[in-house]
């Protein structure tokens, strides 16, 4: 039914109350060629295992936020704001 | 044995039954008399009380209007209406049960080997649907009683109240941990209740837990499944048939299961004969309830389960005829009701069959969290090993005090026509094996081939006795053999208890008791309410309001309330960076004052949304999304701002702000008493924004134009809705004014072929298809969706978005097919009968080479084909000259 996701700010929260944002991608920059471009469109890892991705606090905080999801367990092993991360 | 206190009376078939407090339905029916209490899914064959524990598909009934009720879990109350499933007319005298002559009609797979055409499924369909099934699903206008769902949160949570579930939760309330125990029977004690153990009585357990204020016990709650994050499913039933079913959804720390384990039947021919069970339910029966099922009976077991199993028969006055071992068994008796044993040292006669049965252990939730489960031979069961860290399991779960009932897998053949392994769905050993025969020697694949373990006790009673077929008839252990997996629900789940409340909130316009009191005829557009038309006098035809909606704003003036537009204020220094990174059009140049069409991409260069921004001052925009795509922009803005660092504040000022649109010739002549701005053409020209008082009220006025009419969009405070609308209205009094609805407003537009994202454009269309080559700005540097329109650009789109109008008087419907040449080659996407052009016009997808002035295509109208023109211009006022003046 449902796995609880940690929002930075909210804390652990049911995945209901968010929006899944996908794997986190390296944006091609202006000028990059049209493959670069279309596999950042189109081609997802879809990582067995432990994967970055984007959600939204959508019954909460309303924050984008990125997290460490075991795709394979559901389990959430870490979630930050990518501005703090680095 | 407890006396008969209270009693109440429900009715069954519509005859009175007398119940004690305390009783279940099934044990009330039995104490009437009751013996048949079900027929058999394909078969039609007799069924009575098996298992007595929720456990197996025999006792399944409708009660008040829901179908495959468990009644032999579920309180008999006053007054419930209980009806017989699947017989006709009656559970004793079924017709149907002459399908079981014609079993060499339906073997095994039949479905599979017969249905290969549509047509004689469909021809089929009917009948099977008839005589095969569950029971009826309720109506939705006739759906049974409440539904709700709650939640919370426990530190422990522990899944059965038997001694090992009530020591466990004592222990560890003890030490301080807050504790939810969760038994699904009527009152704490699990086996002991109803089972022969002198030595331990549950009532000493039962008071150090209710003793304990930190465990909360959820009696008469069932679990259904265990989820990711240590979340249970857990069924509240009605106590009252005025209740709601409740969901809870109980999350907690860890888990502790003590299931216990279950019994199952042993496999022999007529083994689905009423007055055999299992040897708790007999258990059940006579302590429980008082009943003793029967005056002589045979007990098929070992020792020593089938030694204090005859002690309880003979403590209950019942004689044992004989006690035989499970191997022995030839067949049993009778026709209905089962009449004696055969065996292979004589024959007993006798009116009850007691089985011990196998014992397995209810690991259902903890195959759900990923434990595995291993053959024990010895234990003659398949024991949960390797759980994962917050769950444990207690008691008989783990397989502790187990005993083989029965050898597994079985010494001889086991195939027979009659010895059921499956009784949710009429599957025999012999089905089994023809099964194996066909190639089907997987136990999954043999699973989903026979539907065996795939009914609605799920497995609970088949799924041992189909392993020991399959591995005798593969010559593999059962260990190699395997198990199916098990998922939740387990046991079934109404649908009412998991959709919860009839939720559907309504959102209103500032001004929607203004359109009731006009004759607003409603839309329900997303949550929001929005008039369609609106009817001057009751039952006027929508045909003729929207027609004179459509002249008002044509010919005088209109007015549209467009609250429901989503409705952003961005506020900041970069927030011109932004609206050029998100939109693929130019707007951190828009000159204050101004007004710009937007429209919003995603990387792939499909067109999300569109909308108009609108410079107030230099570091404040005002955006207007469509309505149903508010949330999206405004989360599609907040994603590309993240990591920017750029000054930019975005708010969703949606539900603060009214919006009306005030459009025609006359509308300028309506607004201007009301004002102090200028809104002359060469003060206030088309595609400018200003702020002012408009009836003494603050308000954003844009002066743009969808429905293709000199016109004003007015944002203003929700709170004064009502009062600007009076006020525009009573302004345009003089004008004969109309309030217009949505009908009439796509009807202008389409005069207009102005397109409405996500109405004429789907999840694939790009801005070069859809006429709006203008729209994207490619000498930007960057912005989401470039690199692919860049791309696009170059190509010929295969299909475009075209305006048509019918050779004939003709009106397709919106999403008619698109003929070229006899062949399909497009659809229609809007489209409306036009009182300018006095034909339908609309808007539809071509192919490119189609999508030219006076091209013709065919439009499926009616069943036939009709003829339309392709026009490239709108079809009103092509040069915009109305709009600017």
């Amino acid at each position: 039914m449902s796995f609880l996701v940690r929002c930075p700010q909210c804390g652990n929260r049911s995945v209901y109350e968010f929006r899944f944002g996908g794997e986190v991608k390296q944006r091609p920059g202006p000028g990059a060629p049209d493959l670069d471009w279309a596999h950042y469109t189109y081609t997802k890892v879809n990582e067995a295992g432990v994967q970055r991705e984007w959600w939204f606090h959508r019954s909460g905080c309303r924050q984008w936020f990125q997290a460490l999801r075991n795709t394979l367990t559901n389990e959430v092993q870490d979630s930050f704001f990518p501005e703090e991360s680095t | 044995m407890s006396e008969p206190s209270e009693t109440l009376t429900f009715q069954f078939n519509g005859q009175p039954v007398t119940a004690s407090v305390g009783d279940t339905i099934a044990s009330a029916l039995y104490r009437s008399g009751q013996r048949i209490f079900s027929r058999s899914f394909k078969y039609h064959r007799p069924r009575g009380l098996l298992c007595l524990s929720g456990k197996c598909p025999n006792c399944l009934m409708n009660v008040d209007g829901t179908p495959n009720v468990r009644t032999c879990t579920t309180r008999a109350l006053a007054g419930m209406k209980v009806t017989h499933q699947n017989a006709y007319p009656s559970l004793e005298n079924d017709f149907l049960s002459v399908v079981q002559r014609f079993d060499w009609l339906m073997p095994v797979g039949w479905y599979y080997k017969t249905m290969t055409n549509p047509r004689v499924w469909h021809a089929a369909e009917p009948f099977i649907r008839r005589i095969a099934g569950l029971g009826v699903a309720p109506s939705l206008d006739n759906v049974n009683g409440n539904y709700e769902h709650s939640y919370r949160h426990t530190e422990v949570a522990i899944v059965g109240g038997g001694p090992a579930g009530m020591a466990s939760a004592i222990e560890l309330a003890t030490q301080g941990e807050q504790v939810a125990l969760i038994d699904d029977q009527p009152a704490l004690g699990g086996h002991l209740r109803y089972s022969r153990s002198p030595d331990t009585s549950p009532a000493d357990l039962v008071a150090r837990v209710r003793a304990l204020p930190n465990i909360q016990v959820l009696q008469g709650r069932y679990c259904f499944g265990l989820y990711e994050g240590n979340l249970l499913g857990v069924v509240q039933p009605r106590k009252e048939p005025k209740d709601a079913e409740r969901l809870i959804h109980l999350r907690a720390g860890r888990v502790v299961v003590a299931t216990g384990a279950y019994e199952s039947s042993l496999l022999f021919p007529n083994n689905d004969l009423v007055g055999i069970m299992l040897s708790t339910a007999v258990q059940r029966l006579i302590r429980l309830h008082g009943i003793a099922p029967g005056k002589v009976a045979v007990v098929i077991g070992r020792s020593p389960r089938e030694e204090s199993v005859v002690a309880d028969l003979r403590e209950a006055g019942i004689q044992v005829a004989a006690t035989v071992a499970p191997e022995s068994v030839v067949k049993a008796l009778g026709r209905q009701c089962v009449t004696g044993v055969q065996t292979r040292d004589g024959q007993y006669a006798c009116d009850l069959v007691v089985m011990c049965g196998h014992r397995i252990p209810d690991a259902g939730l903890l195959n759900q969290a990923g434990a595995r489960l291993q053959w024990d031979a010895r234990k003659g069961a398949f024991i949960p090993t390797d759980f994962p860290p917050s769950i444990r399991a207690v008691g008989e779960v783990t397989g502790e005090s187990l005993i083989a009932a029965a050898i597994l897998p079985p010494e001889r053949d086991p195939a027979s026509k009659r010895a059921f392994v499956c009784l949710c769905s009429d599957v025999s050993s012999q089905d089994l094996v023809n099964a194996i025969d066909e190639g089907f020697d997987h136990i999954e694949t043999l699973k989903r081939y026979t539907t065996t373990t795939m009914g609605p006790c799920q497995g609970r009673m088949c799924q041992l006795p189909a392993i020991g077929v399959c591995a005798r008839q593969t010559s593999r252990s059962m260990g190699d053999t395997g198990v199916t997996t098990s998922r939740p629900p387990n046991p079934g789940v109404t649908l009412g208890a998991l959709a919860g409340a009839r939720h559907h909130p309504t959102r209103r316009t500032p001004m929607h008791y203004e359109h009731d009191a006009s004759g607003a005829v409603w839309l329900d557009m997303g949550e929001w309410k929005r008039p369609r038309y609106y009817q001057p006098q009751k039952g006027a035809d929508e045909k003729f309001c929207v027609e004179a909606e459509y002249r008002a704003v044509r010919e005088r003036v209109g007015l549209i309330d467009v609250s429901t537009l989503g409705k952003l204020d961005i506020k900041g220094r970069d927030v011109g960076n932004l609206l050029d990174k998100i939109y693929a059009g130019q707007l951190s140049d828009l000159r204050l004052g101004r007004v710009r069409y937007g429209v919003l991409c995603d990387e792939a260069g499909i067109m999300l949304d569109d909308g108009t921004v609108s410079r107030l001052a230099d570091d404040h925009f005002f955006v207007t999304t469509t309505t149903g795509n508010l949330d999206f922009v405004n989360q599609w803005m907040k994603w590309w701002l993240v990591g920017t660092g750029w000054d930019v504040y975005i708010t969703n000022v949606t539900s603060g702000l009214a919006a009306v649109n005030l459009a025609g010739p006359n509308a300028r002549e309506v607004l201007t008493p009301l004002t102090d701005c200028d809104l002359s053409t060469t003060a206030f020209p088309y595609m400018a924004c200003r702020t002012a008082q408009v009836a003494g009220i603050e308000a954003i006025l844009m002066r743009i134009g969808f429905v293709g009419e000199t016109g004003w969009e007015i944002h203003f405070p929700a709170e004064f809705g009502p009062d600007l609308w009076k006020a525009l209205l009573d302004a345009g009094r003089r004008f004969d004014i109309r309030p217009f609805g949505i009908e009439a407003q796509r009807l202008l537009r389409l005069e207009k072929r102005h397109v409405i994202v996500a109405v004429d454009s789907d999840a694939l269309t790009n801005p070069y298809e859809a006429g709006m080559s203008w729209a994207p700005k490619l000498d930007k540097e960057d912005f989401i969706g470039r690199a692919a329109l860049h791309r696009l650009a170059g190509e010929q789109p295969r299909q475009k978005l075209a305006g048509f109008i019918m050779n004939e008087d003709i009106l397709p419907e919106d999403g008619a097919a698109i003929m070229v040449d006899g062949q399909l080659a497009g659809r229609v996407t809007s489209v409306r009968f036009s009182p300018l052009k006095k034909k339908a016009i609309g808007l539809a997808w071509v192919p490119a080479e189609q999508a030219h002035e006076g091209a013709e295509v065919d439009v499926r109208v009616a069943g036939r084909l009709a003829r339309a023109r392709i026009t490239e211009q709108a079809f009103y006022d092509p040069e915009g000259t109305r709009l600017r003046t």
